[in-house]
Parts: structure tokens; sequence; C-alpha cells
């Protein structure tokens, strides 16, 4: 037990550093290289969480995926930021955040403990969808027998958002210049 | 005591986490840094979701045959399943913008751009005024 919280306090720090870090960073490819390094700690503190799925989700699709995307997307980029100094602007942001994350924890002496076994989240459904899927589903991995049954139609409307993002980023990036230069360099050789 | 503690730990840094985000988000001129600022923001949301599915001494949500087993709550874990894939999905199309708007401007900083734009409004402005 004592272990679990010391692992899970250092992991959560760890995050922090890292989140920290990449507030400084100007060039670019060490902000996505610190951003995949992030979300490689946070699919650890899902594994201390007792959160499997969650984490190699997160390992691959979070840390892996979205690192290679930003990596795509940089050869298009120029690979350094502008450099910014410290404005009346960046003390506006600072105050609303401090102001906001100070009411935020604040507010946390209300949330219910940490792995509590009486808190409110534990109470409803949780027994339902767990008997369930031993007894009608057959399936052992609970979040599976509820992620393709029980919520199957979030697991649809989630297949559309991703289409649906695909699509716009294809339409996007998808040269149109090329195609009218194409046609009217067939005009001139027609109108010839 | 440590218990204690622990229970709103994680909370806390939760929060600094999100607060780091939304930081990044309104303060940083690029835009590549923002897309950036709403990952760490999103990462932070996930784990406050599964902080609050934790029971202490529970394993993870498979069911085994010993029937005393205390699993923690797995509903949060499908729900955060579907936002990462999401997430991912958001992260992809602001890429897809951000790749656009360097081609049409030239630049992915956010004062850069406002002053192009200031300056082609400027020249239609006088383009009128001439007729």
């Amino acid at each position: 037990m004592i272990t679990e919280i010391i692992i899970n306090a250092f992991l959560v720090s760890f995050m922090l550093v890292i989140a920290l870090f990449i507030v400084n960073t100007r060039k670019v490819i060490f902000t996505i290289l610190l951003a995949g390094t992030y979300s490689l700690v946070a699919a650890l503190m899902f594994v201390s969480l007792d959160a499997v799925d969650v984490a190699f989700t997160e390992a691959s699709v979070g840390a892996g995926i979205s690192t290679i995307l930003f990596l795509a997307a940089l050869s298009f980029l120029p690979k350094e930021e502008v450099q910014e100094s410290f404005n009346k602007n960046d003390i506006f942001a600072l105050s609303i955040c401090l102001l906001i994350g100070g009411l935020l924890i604040w507010a946390s002496y209300d949330l219910p403990m940490v792995g509590n076994e009486n808190n409110p989240v534990h109470q409803h459904l949780v027994s339902d969808f767990i008997e369930g899927s031993k007894n009608h589903i057959g399936i052992p991995n609970v979040v599976t027998a509820i992620l393709a049954s029980y919520r199957g139609y979030d697991t649809f409307g989630e297949t559309i958002v991703i289409y649906t993002a695909g699509l716009a980023v294809f339409i996007l990036l998808y040269n149109r210049t090329s195609k009218e230069t194409n046609k009217s360099v067939k005009n001139e050789i027609s109108k010839k | 005591m440590i218990n204690e503690i622990f229970g709103v730990w994680n909370y806390w840094i939760v929060f600094t986490l999100m607060m780091i985000g939304l930081y990044i988000v309104i303060s940083k001129k690029s835009l590549l840094k923002k897309v950036v600022g709403l990952a760490i923001f999103q990462t932070s949301v996930f784990l406050l979701y599964i902080t609050f599915g934790k029971i202490a001494g529970g394993t993870a949500p498979i069911i085994t045959n010993n029937s005393e087993e205390i699993y923690s709550n797995p509903l949060p874990h499908v729900l955060i399943l579907t936002a990462i894939v999401v997430g991912v999905a958001t992260t992809a199309l602001g890429l897809a913008l951000i790749v656009r708007i360097n081609k049409a401007y030239g630049s992915i900083n956010e004062d850069e751009i406002s002053a192009v734009d200031l300056v082609d409004y400027h020249e239609k402005f006088s383009e009128k005024k001439n007729k």
C-alpha cells in the first residue's frame, strides 16, 4: 500500500516537471518529444491506478500515433519558435490560471478521497456491469464488455468522429493547385 | 495521515497540470505549442477520471476466479478510452489546420499571422480609396 502511494506520488510529480519543461522549451522538436514522454508517464500512472486498458491505449495512441503526427506536421513547419519576452498578456494569462487553479484546489477538499470504497462513483451501475459481463456477455475483461456492448453506441459515435476528422484532414491538405494547373495546361494544349 | 495527503495530492497535481495546459494555450504565440498545451490539458482530465475510478487494494477490472476480489471502477476507464481516441482525432485536425495556415501565411506565429492580415486589409482599403 505504502509503496503504491510513493510510486503514484513520484509519477504524478514527474508529469508536473515535464509539463513545466514544455512551457519553457523553444525548439519545437524538444516540445514534441517531451509531450510524448508526458503521455508515456501518464500511461505508467494509469497502470498504477489499475486502468490497464487505458494505459495501453494511451501508450500506443497518445504517445505513439500522436508523436508521429506531430513529427509529420513538423516537417512542413518552422523548427524553432520566435523568441518571446514576458509581457502584459502573460501576466494576464498567469493570473487567470492561478485564480482558476486556486479555486479548483479549494474545491478539491469537497471531492471524495482517492481510493475510498464508499465513494459515490462506486455505488451505482458498476456491480451490474461486473455481474453482467460475467454472466450475460461472457468476457472476463469488464472494460471491453462495456465498451463493445453496454456502451456500443458511444463507440459507434467515436468511429463517426474519427471518420469526420480524417475527412476534414484530407480536405484541408488535399492539393488543389496541382489539379488546377493541370487543367490550365490541358486547356492551353487543346487551344493549340 | 499519509492516506489523507495522498487523497488530495493527486487532485492537486491534476489541477496544476490543467492550469499549465491552459496557460500554454492562452499565452504562447506558436500555434503548434497551443496544440501541445491542449494535449496536456486533455491528459490531466483523463488522469482525474481514472483517479475517481481507483479503489485502494483493488485490481484491474478483469474478472478472476477469486470471488472475494475487489475491482476498480471500469466505467471511467471506458469513457477515457473513447476520449483518448477522439483526442488524437482533434490533434490531427489541429495539426492539419496549422500546416494549411503555414502554407497560406508562411508562419505559425499568431502575431505574424495577424500582421499579415493587417497589411492585406490596408492594401484592400487603399485600393478602394484610389478608385
